[in-house]
This record gives C-alpha cells, sequence and structure tokens, in this order.
C-alpha cells in the first residue's frame, strides 16, 4: 500500500509556485481556523472576519513568491491578516465594535439576567479594547487574550521582543486607564 | 468571579489578573473558518490570470532557496573567506569590505553617525519616508516594503543625539511612529516622535 505523507508547508509553497495552484488549498486548511479566531477577535464581527481571512488568503497566493521563508509560511500569512486586521479597525476608528453581533458567537448563557449583565461586562471590556490604537490592541488581543508568548508575537509580527513588550505594557496602561474611566 | 467589580472600581494591580481572565472569558469565540472559505478562496485564485513563463522565470530567480554544496567546496569557500578576511584593507579599494568582514553600507566608516533601524505598519501605504531634524524635515529616506506585507522597514544615518521624525506616507500624509519610545509637540497640533542616539549605539 502506497503511504501518503503530508507535504510540508515549503514543498506546498514550491508546489504553487511551481504551478500547482490547488496545493493552496492545503494551506487554507492548515491556517484558515486560526486566522479567522484572531480576526473575529480584533474585528468582533464573524462576517468582517471571514471577508479579511478571505482577503488575506488571496493576497497571500499572489505574493507568495515574496514569502522569504515558506517554512513559516503560517506566520506569514498570519502577518498580512494581522495588518489587514489593524487597517479595518483603524478605518472604523471612533465607531463601537458591534457587540450585538459578537453576541451570536460567544458562549452562551441561557439565564437571560446572566445574559444582560455578560453582555454589559462584555460591552465594557471590548469597548475599551476597540479604544486603543490598532497596534496596542493587536498586541493585547495576541498576549492576553490568544495567550501567545512574547516570542510568538514577535517572530510573527517582526517586532523585538523589547519593542513588544513596551507596546504591551502601553497597551496595559491604556486599557486601565481607559476601564477606569468607565467606573 | 465577580466581573462587575472589575470595572465599578478603581482597577489596581490585583485585579489585573481577574481582569484578563474576564476578557478571555468574554472574547468573541470562533468556531472555526466558515466552510465557504476554501471554496470562495480557490474560487477566486482560480479567476486570477495565470502568470507568463517570463513572469514566472524571474520569480523563480528571485525566489529564496537553499544552496547545497558538497563538504569540498564548504571547506573551499571557508578557505577562500579566511583568505579574503587576511587581506589588507587598502588592497580592496575603497568600497570593499574591510578586514572586520562587515559589509559596506551595514557599519557606518563615520564613527560618530549610527544607524537607525525605522519601522511603520503602514499596509494600504504606496510609499513612506522618513523625515527629521537630521534631514533638516526633508523625506530624504524612503522605507521599503520588500514582501509586500505592509510592514516599511529601513536604516537610516543618524548623528548621535536627541532628534524629532514623524514619516510621510504617500508623499502627502504626515504620520507619528507610533512605537517611539518619547513624543514632543510639534507646534502644528501633532506630536513628533523623538529618537535618542547614543554614540556608538
Amino acid at each position: 500500500m502506497e503511504s501518503r505523507v503530508e507535504r510540508t508547508d515549503a514543498q506546498v509553497v514550491r508546489d504553487v509556485l511551481d504551478g500547482d495552484r490547488d496545493a493552496y488549498r492545503l494551506l487554507v486548511r492548515r491556517y484558515g481556523d486560526t486566522l479567522h479566531g484572531h480576526a473575529l477577535r480584533m474585528t468582533g464581527d464573524s462576517d468582517d472576519a471571514a471577508d479579511l481571512v478571505q482577503k488575506a488568503l488571496v493576497k497571500g497566493f499572489r505574493k507568495l513568491g515574496s514569502c522569504r521563508d515558506p517554512d513559516r509560511v503560517g506566520a506569514w500569512l498570519f502577518r498580512i491578516l494581522a495588518n489587514m486586521c489593524k487597517d479595518q479597525v483603524r478605518s472604523r476608528s471612533g465607531r463601537a465594535i458591534r457587540l450585538d453581533r459578537v453576541e451570536s458567537a460567544l458562549r452562551g448563557d441561557s439565564d437571560p439576567e446572566a445574559d444582560t449583565a455578560g453582555a454589559e461586562i462584555r460591552s465594557r471590556l471590548w469597548g475599551a479594547l476597540d479604544a486603543l490604537t490598532p497596534e496596542q490592541k493587536e498586541a493585547f488581543v495576541l498576549k492576553y487574550v490568544e495567550g501567545r508568548t512574547y516570542e510568538e508575537i514577535a517572530a510573527v509580527m517582526d517586532l523585538s521582543v523589547a519593542s513588544l513588550k513596551m507596546r504591551v505594557q502601553r497597551a496595559r496602561k491604556a486599557l486601565r486607564g481607559l476601564l477606569e474611566e468607565f467606573a | 468571579m465577580n466581573d462587575e467589580s472589575l470595572t465599578d472600581r478603581r482597577i489596581g494591580d490585583d485585579d489585573w489578573e481577574r481582569m484578563i481572565a474576564a476578557f478571555r472569558q468574554s472574547a468573541p469565540h470562533s468556531s472555526g473558518a466558515p466552510p465557504w472559505l476554501e471554496t470562495r478562496v480557490m474560487a477566486e485564485i482560480e479567476a486570477l490570470p495565470e502568470k507568463g513563463s517570463l513572469a514566472r522565470a524571474l520569480e523563480w530567480l528571485v525566489r529564496p532557496a537553499p544552496i547545497r554544496v558538497s563538504p569540498l567546496v564548504g571547506v573551499a569557500a571557508l578557505a577562500l573567506f579566511a583568505l579574503v578576511l587576511t587581506v589588507p584593507r587598502g588592497s580592496l579599494g575603497p568600497s570593499g569590505a574591510g578586514p572586520d568582514g562587515v559589509a559596506a553600507g551595514t557599519e557606518p566608516d563615520n564613527e560618530t553617525v549610527v544607524y537607525v533601524q525605522f519601522v511603520l505598519d503602514a499596509p494600504s501605504a504606496t510609499s513612506v519616508a522618513v523625515a527629521g531634524d537630521f534631514s533638516e524635515w526633508q523625506p530624504a529616506f524612503s522605507l521599503d516594503d520588500v514582501d509586500g506585507d505592509g510592514v516599511w522597514t529601513g536604516r537610516v544615518p543618524v548623528e548621535p543625539g536627541v532628534h524629532t521624525y514623524m514619516f510621510l506616507i504617500d508623499g502627502t500624509r504626515w504620520e507619528t511612529d507610533p512605537r517611539a519610545e518619547r513624543y514632543s509637540d510639534d507646534g502644528f497640533g501633532n506630536k513628533n516622535a523623538v529618537l535618542a542616539v547614543a554614540a556608538g549605539a
């Protein structure tokens, strides 16, 4: 029986660049969920998130030849998406996060009173997060919501760990001030 | 956990961890990419025009690729490299690498100048330049987005001291560096980024 060995990311990238467009499907399957999760947390809107992921993956295909490290194409695609998310957040600056549409994607609680209280908390927390700069919001989401390490984030965002820590520190400070204002 | 308490009073250090937990708990939860994503992405890709043979050839030329050499060739290359390092500086001419092996352009000949790496996330920009008091506020130094990911970078020679600068996007829009450590008012209602460069940094 012929054993089917899964292609590495680098092999997939090479195949795509050699003309096998359909091989790109493997990258969509491998990284689609991760990309969508980040886009949803950054935009708070499942439709916006899906659109951004689609655009990022198509852009990734078009620019694939410029991916310097095909073994880490997942991180490269993430970076494309992350920049598009920041652009989206920046373009709607001043507009509140569409929490009503987030609700359907949140973990549910059948208690109506608890739902109301939970929505209020979510509104305060995520409203404050939406008031940060896109860069601060991204750093906070990656570090504290997605639970990534500084090293992981720095590698993905092409920042030094020191610069990243400074950005996270600023996000914490700004968030703390915003939440105190709401209190 | 009483989540209300997190936002109903002053937030102290002790509350930080609880607030983070509340963020995580209330984060929009993705159950995965929508099922139509793969179909739509692939349909859009299939609709893109095929690259011509010339474009593919050019892409192949610039595509990063590992270079495999036999151990014998590797030893010969190392010997050649060692030979180059022992050649006196003057014999290589004014633009060659010196005995310290540092490539021209990566380290200033003038020891009073330091090369500073500037970085700006600007995915929708078509050009980014940096201007500051070190360039008499002329956008003389262009940044590059080599891989098209929206991150523009460039190394700029700056003399030691405290400087102010801004980015000029698309030749028309001035933007303050969001990564700067410090800022100062520019007198026109905006803020300049402040850069402190130590000698020999």
